[in-house]
């Protein structure tokens, strides 16, 4: 077994359409998919982000605000979950409600540093 | 409160808090922010969805909506005013203040907001249209749905819907009693049809029916609790709906199949709407006026209350789709009426009544009505007939099904 990060990106244009009735349901849609998770023993640390924040970069850890990505690649929130391989951590991921309304899941390998590569 | 009003508490929470907080901030900010208070809304609950989709909602999601929408609009406003080089004097300070509540200030506020959208220059299903997007928190392409249109023409009336709404700067004046009066028949019409138009909604499947239905009763229950709009007519209306929503469930068999009354379970009707009924149809029997709504909850009574179609007062509904029929000349009264008779005197007196009836083109519950006739007095191939002529005019696939479906129950 191994853990694989999910990071969804595009939180803000996808919710910004939907109804207050097409919210209702996305919302009961994705606990119910993050307690699928959780009964099924896969699901690991899970959060959701804000769209602010700040960035530290260079020697002189120069700090500037927020992520500056464009609205459809910033990350939204995150899961871990434990899958068997990639191919196994991705169609778990296909099962995500944050795909039905126009969001994208980038699915990341995370490498276990205990284990030889 | 009913088991299923409860259960739409926590069902419903975007929609009704979308329409409760929109009503709120219109309120304070005055309507012709209308667009931006929209906006704000929309912001604040676009952030509760991301935080809460991952995890369990606060104690109070009512309130933390109230506060992320008000800080939002002032946000907004203060950005519009800037441009506009308008002094944003009238913000309030009061950011934390006062937790949201069901009675109160923010009761009021829907209901300013309900007669608002009820101006006489608006025509009734822009009206509707309105109260619908921004009271109950539909969107274009759900009213559209609801009303068989499209989302397209649903847009075009809000737009000029809400360029009437922004043109004033204050809601309607709830404390002004003559004009509460004025105006109530409109928004009790508005409540009215979107009520009729869940509970005669050709398409069972669609779960819009079930929320219009919803929606009318919250407006009704709203409207009941103002002293000056708690008029006897407003309390038959609300009569009406609980009489009607009672039955809401029987009436969909488990395929998604409309039951006709005759073989409808009564013990599915919910007892708790019913009660209500009765109280809120006492309740309306003050005073002299009889309007459509008392004699249209009357009628619902009478199915209510009795054990089965055998045993049900059908000269007494015959009686009240007479004073009905004596208030307003429509199709669906005159073949209801006619219905009671069949039901009262016999079918063939049903038929009789039915046969001096003259029908638009297009409305198939005429033939319906006879082919139930026909069938009661053996005569099938009649009744075959009367019920392909019913689908031949049915408004919907799903209401021509019906037809097709009672048909071949004849041969």
């Amino acid at each position: 077994m191994a853990e694989f990060l999910y990071l969804y990106r595009g939180t803000e244009p996808a919710t910004a359409k939907l109804s207050p009735q097409q919210m209702q349901e996305y919302m009961q849609a994705f606990q119910r998919w993050i307690g699928e998770l959780a009964a099924a023993g896969r699901l690991g640390a899970c959060a959701p982000l804000t769209p602010s924040g700040r960035t530290l970069s260079g020697r002189d850890g120069v700090a500037s605000d927020g992520p500056y990505a464009e609205a459809k690649d910033l990350v939204g929130g995150y899961t871990v979950v434990t899958a068997t391989d990639l191919d196994e951590a991705t169609n778990v991921a296909r099962g995500c409600p944050f795909l039905t309304i126009g969001g994208s899941v980038e699915i990341r390998p995370v490498i276990d540093v205990a284990k030889p590569m | 409160m009913s088991r299923g009003a409860a259960h739409s508490r926590v069902d419903s929470l975007f929609r009704r808090e979308s329409g409760r907080i929109l009503a709120h901030l219109v309120a304070r900010f005055g309507p012709h922010r209308i667009d931006l208070a929209e906006d704000a809304v929309q912001d604040a609950m676009c952030a509760a969805l991301q935080t809460w989709s991952f995890g369990s909602l606060p104690a109070e999601p009512g309130a933390w909506l109230m506060r992320a929408a008000k800080n939002r609009m002032i946000d907004l406003a203060r950005r519009d005013a800037r441009t506009a080089r308008i002094l944003p004097k009238v913000l309030p300070e009061d950011q934390a203040q006062e937790p949201p509540t069901d009675t109160g200030p923010l009761h009021d506020d829907q209901l300013k907001l309900m007669f608002s959208c009820c101006h006489p220059t608006l025509a009734p299903e822009t009206q509707i249209a309105l109260i619908l997007k921004a009271l109950c928190g539909f969107s274009h392409a759900e009213i559209a749905a609801a009303f068989f249109t499209s989302a397209d023409a649903v847009e075009k009336r809000i737009v000029r819907a809400k360029g009437y709404l922004r043109k004033s700067r204050t809601v309607f004046d709830l404390d002004n009693a003559r004009q509460v009066r004025s105006r109530l028949p409109r928004v009790q019409q508005a409540i009215y049809q979107l009520f009729s138009e869940g509970y005669h909604s050709t398409d069972a499947t669609a779960p819009v029916r079930l929320q219009l239905c919803r929606e009318a009763l919250r407006l009704a229950e709203l409207l009941v609790a103002d002293p000056s709009a708690r008029t006897p007519s407003t309390q038959a209306l609300l009569a009406l709906i609980h009489f009607s929503s009672a039955r809401l469930d029987a009436r969909i068999d488990a395929h998604s199949n409309f039951v006709l009354l005759a073989d409808q379970r009564r013990s599915e009707w919910n007892a708790e709407h019913i009660a209500l009924g009765f109280q809120f149809l006492r309740q309306s029997a003050q005073g002299d006026e009889v309007t459509r709504f008392h004699l249209e909850a009357a009628i619902a009574a009478e199915h209510c209350r009795a054990e089965s179609i055998e045993a049900t007062d059908w000269e007494a509904i015959v009686g009240l789709y007479e004073l009905l029929a004596a208030q307003a000349v429509l199709p669906a009264i005159e073949i209801n009426r006619a219905i009671a008779v069949g039901q009262a005197r016999g079918p063939r007196a049903g038929l009789d009544a039915l046969a001096k009836i003259e029908m638009p083109v297009g409305y198939p519950f005429l033939d319906a009505a006879k082919a139930t006739f026909h069938a009661a007095l053996g005569e099938h191939v009649m009744a075959a007939e009367a019920l392909a002529a019913a689908s031949a005019s049915a408004r919907t696939p799903a209401e021509a099904a019906v037809y097709r479906r009672q048909a071949r129950g004849i041969k």
